[in-house]
């Protein structure tokens, strides 16, 4: 079992962007959004309409295939390593994430990685995401 | 300090510079006081809608970096009033502002075609935009979220048709569902061209001490979300007053002739959260979540069972305007007239007390078929009023041209000024509690009952020994009070918890070095003042203040007031207010 971020009540989201906030500030100390390694979509005409999208950790991350040159290594507890030492800025991870949770550092052209830590999850109101134990061995997830 | 950076720019010549102006958050703070300042340099007889009348937008210093510090203060000339226009809105734009790098936004001059105001980070664009003529404020952001990619979170303020055909009680439009609403800034950006501003970029502050600045975000984030601080505006929201003041007869009731809406229990806080609300969601970095989203299922074609689903926010002010002050009692009503009035762009306070004013002249015999092409204009009357609202927005005819420049300018013209009730030309916001609720809206720097809370103070006055006098002081120091939490443009909602010693704890974080308690309360006055100096360069008078007298005949939560009383009042708060002057000296 490993503790993986997971969104648990998406309708609860408010929308504060709290939690992007809260992942900026803790391994960037910067005060933004842009930093954040999880994202708060919100659509036109449709406030209250939120869509969530952290890191998943998946088992076999698409974002470490996509990448040319092994700069991001899968976790055994989920989620991946990244080496920016590696990193050849080709963007390549992000397009590679579906969920469009690999969210990408404008200013250093890097990828912005999930460390799972769950520092977003302590600054959510209303209990939208939280950290889940997630049995790794099953292929589908309850 | 930080670094503050001001966006100039002149839409006659298409360009824009980059200004420093820390010097002016230092000594002003931020929001109302940094514009006013801006402001000050201003033509006083310079007409509202001329190329060269500026539109200053700022946010704070906590913008975007402690929570609830969620609005931004736009400043102008109000078209309304002719003279200090302010009005302040959340959503994402203080964010975004601070994204792209400038804690405030200076345009003057004037567009040569319609367009949009495109700024991204550094990069400042003017773009034509003729195909968003006449479109809905609504649909205006639709497709601009479409067409402007940005890496980026944006904020897109825009303006509806009644901006566009120069209404100077149009709003400005902030994302989804928030406002600068009161005022006419709507008209202003329509006067210069400008049909929206989109705005977004990637720059950020460094946290100097984390350890200290996380302790202090905790402890502001725990006080939102852990207390009962702000309990009330995510629960039901403001609307939960709306049964208690009517109770008390403080509900404004058929054009305020009474505080008492019979039908009170029809649209109250509890009725639109049981049978509407879709949910609350909150301005970026506000874990309150105040905005109320209501929905409302119309079947459009009973025959092949064909549903739409509107969307709208609600809150007490649109409720009164558009409930109780025209005697509607079913939200759904209320709702879908909202919507139409949320589409065309018009401030929903202002375009309901002139409609209020209307119902009454038609009953005085002021107003006839004539004027109204027909249509039997009464209390109540919801589909009128909504055929009303589209021939307004067609401008079917003069009178209906006229019904959009507000209740004041339509008494002056048709008669009935003193049902026409507006304070300062504002209509009148939705609480009729007694003397200081008036007082308040007359004497407040915007005519907001959020400028000093009147209303409130004539809730403790029952079994209370002060006297009136002692009330406008007690009324007098929280206008000065709310002037700096309106410089620190932190969302009044939070004023219990943004004490001032928590202020200045935030500050001196921030480096605004040696900021104590004695600081801001010289810095508020100075502010204060300043504005009350600028409102009387633009022509302001105390001495011009009125009750409109059919006030004097509704009973309020405290009774009734009279002009003398209000007379007496208005020249108290005069004297705090010339004190206050003669520290600028």
């Amino acid at each position: 079992m490993s503790k993986l971020l997971r969104v648990i009540a998406r309708e609860h989201c408010i929308g504060c962007y709290s939690c992007m906030y809260a992942c900026s500030r803790t391994w960037f100390k910067v005060s933004t959004v842009e930093k954040a390694a999880l994202r708060i979509k919100n659509y036109a005409g449709a406030e209250g309409a939120f869509s969530i999208r952290p890191c998943y950790g998946c088992l076999d991350p698409d974002c470490a295939r996509a990448c040319p040159v092994g700069a991001l290594t899968p976790r055994p507890d989920g989620g991946v390593k990244f080496e920016p030492d590696k990193c050849v800025n080709c963007h390549k991870c992000v397009e590679a994430c579906i969920a469009n949770a690999m969210q990408w550092d404008y200013e250093t052209k890097m990828p912005i990685v999930c460390h799972q830590c769950g520092i977003c999850t302590q600054f959510c109101p209303n209990q939208v995401i939280a950290m889940v134990d997630i049995d790794r061995t099953r292929k589908v997830e309850p | 300090m930080k670094n503050f950076y001001m966006l100039d720019i002149d839409l006659t010549t298409a360009t824009s510079t980059k200004v420093e102006v820390t010097h002016l958050f230092e000594r002003y703070i931020g929001g109302s006081g940094v514009a006013t300042a801006l402001f000050d340099e201003i033509d006083p007889t310079i007409d509202a809608f001329a190329p060269d009348a500026p539109i200053i937008l700022v946010t704070g210093p906590f913008s975007s970096v402690f929570p609830v510090a969620t609005k931004t203060v736009v400043m102008y000339k109000s078209p309304l009033t002719g003279n200090l226009g302010e009005s302040h809105a959340g959503g994402r734009l203080a964010m975004a502002m601070y994204s792209a790098g400038f804690h405030a936004i200076r345009i003057r001059g004037k567009a040569q075609f319609p367009c949009t105001i495109e700024i991204d980070d550094d990069d400042f664009k003017l773009n034509s935009a003729s195909s968003l003529r006449g479109m809905s404020a609504l649909a205006a952001e639709r497709i601009l979220r479409d067409h402007y990619k940005s890496d980026y979170k944006r904020s897109i303020v825009r303006i509806g048709p009644a901006g566009e055909r120069l209404s100077p009680i149009a709003c400005a439009t902030v994302d989804s569902s928030r406002h600068f609403g009161r005022l006419g800034i709507g008209g202003v950006l329509g006067s210069k061209n400008v049909k929206a501003i989109v705005i977004s970029g990637g720059k950020y502050w460094k946290i100097d001490d984390p350890k200290a600045f996380n302790d202090y975000y905790s402890k502001l984030y725990q006080s939102v979300v852990g207390s009962d601080l702000m309990k009330k505006y995510h629960d039901l929201g403001t609307p939960v007053n709306v049964v208690p003041l009517s109770k008390l007869n403080g509900l404004p009731t058929r054009n305020f002739s009474q505080g008492f809406f019979e039908n009170a229990a029809g649209i109250s806080g509890e009725t639109f959260a049981e049978r509407h609300l879709a949910q609350q969601t909150a301005c970026a970095h506000c874990p309150c979540g105040c905005i109320h989203m209501a929905t409302l299922r119309e079947c459009f074609d009973p025959d092949q069972h064909m549903y739409k689903t509107i969307k709208v926010s609600y809150d007490h002010e649109l409720i009164f305007a558009w409930g109780s002050n025209l005697s509607i009692g079913d939200s759904e009503e209320v709702l879908k007239l909202l919507y139409y009035v949320e589409k065309q762009g018009w401030d929903a306070i202002s375009m309901g007390g002139t409609i209020a004013w209307a119902c009454e002249a038609y009953h005085n015999g002021m107003l006839t078929t004539e004027h109204s092409d027909g249509l039997v204009i009464n209390f109540g009357d919801a589909e009128t009023f909504m055929k009303m609202l589209k021939r307004i927005s067609t401008s079917h005819n003069e009178f209906y041209c006229d019904l959009e420049k507000g209740a004041v300018f339509c008494a002056e013209k048709y008669g009935g000024k003193n049902f026409a009730i507006a304070f300062g030309k504002n209509e009148a916001p939705g609480y009729m509690t007694g003397l200081h609720s008036y007082l308040g809206y007359a004497t407040g720097v915007r005519h907001s009952h959020l400028d000093s809370a009147g209303y409130s103070i004539d809730q403790k006055k029952i079994n209370s020994k002060k006297t009136d006098n002692e009330w406008t002081k007690s009324m007098f120091d929280e206008a000065v009070l709310r002037v700096m939490l309106n410089s620190l443009v932190i969302c009044l909602f939070a004023r219990n918890i943004y004490t001032p010693q928590i202020i200045c704890e935030g500050l001196q974080l921030l480096g605004y070095d040696g900021f104590d308690e004695q600081r801001l309360q010289e810095a508020a006055h100075a502010i204060h003042a300043m504005k009350i100096r600028q409102k009387k360069k633009l022509g302001f008078k105390f001495s011009e203040l009125y009750l409109p007298a059919r006030l004097e005949k509704a009973a309020t939560t405290c009774g009734h007031v009279t002009s003398q009383q209000f007379d007496e009042q208005v020249k108290v708060y005069e004297e705090l207010a010339e004190t206050d002057l003669k520290l600028l000296d």
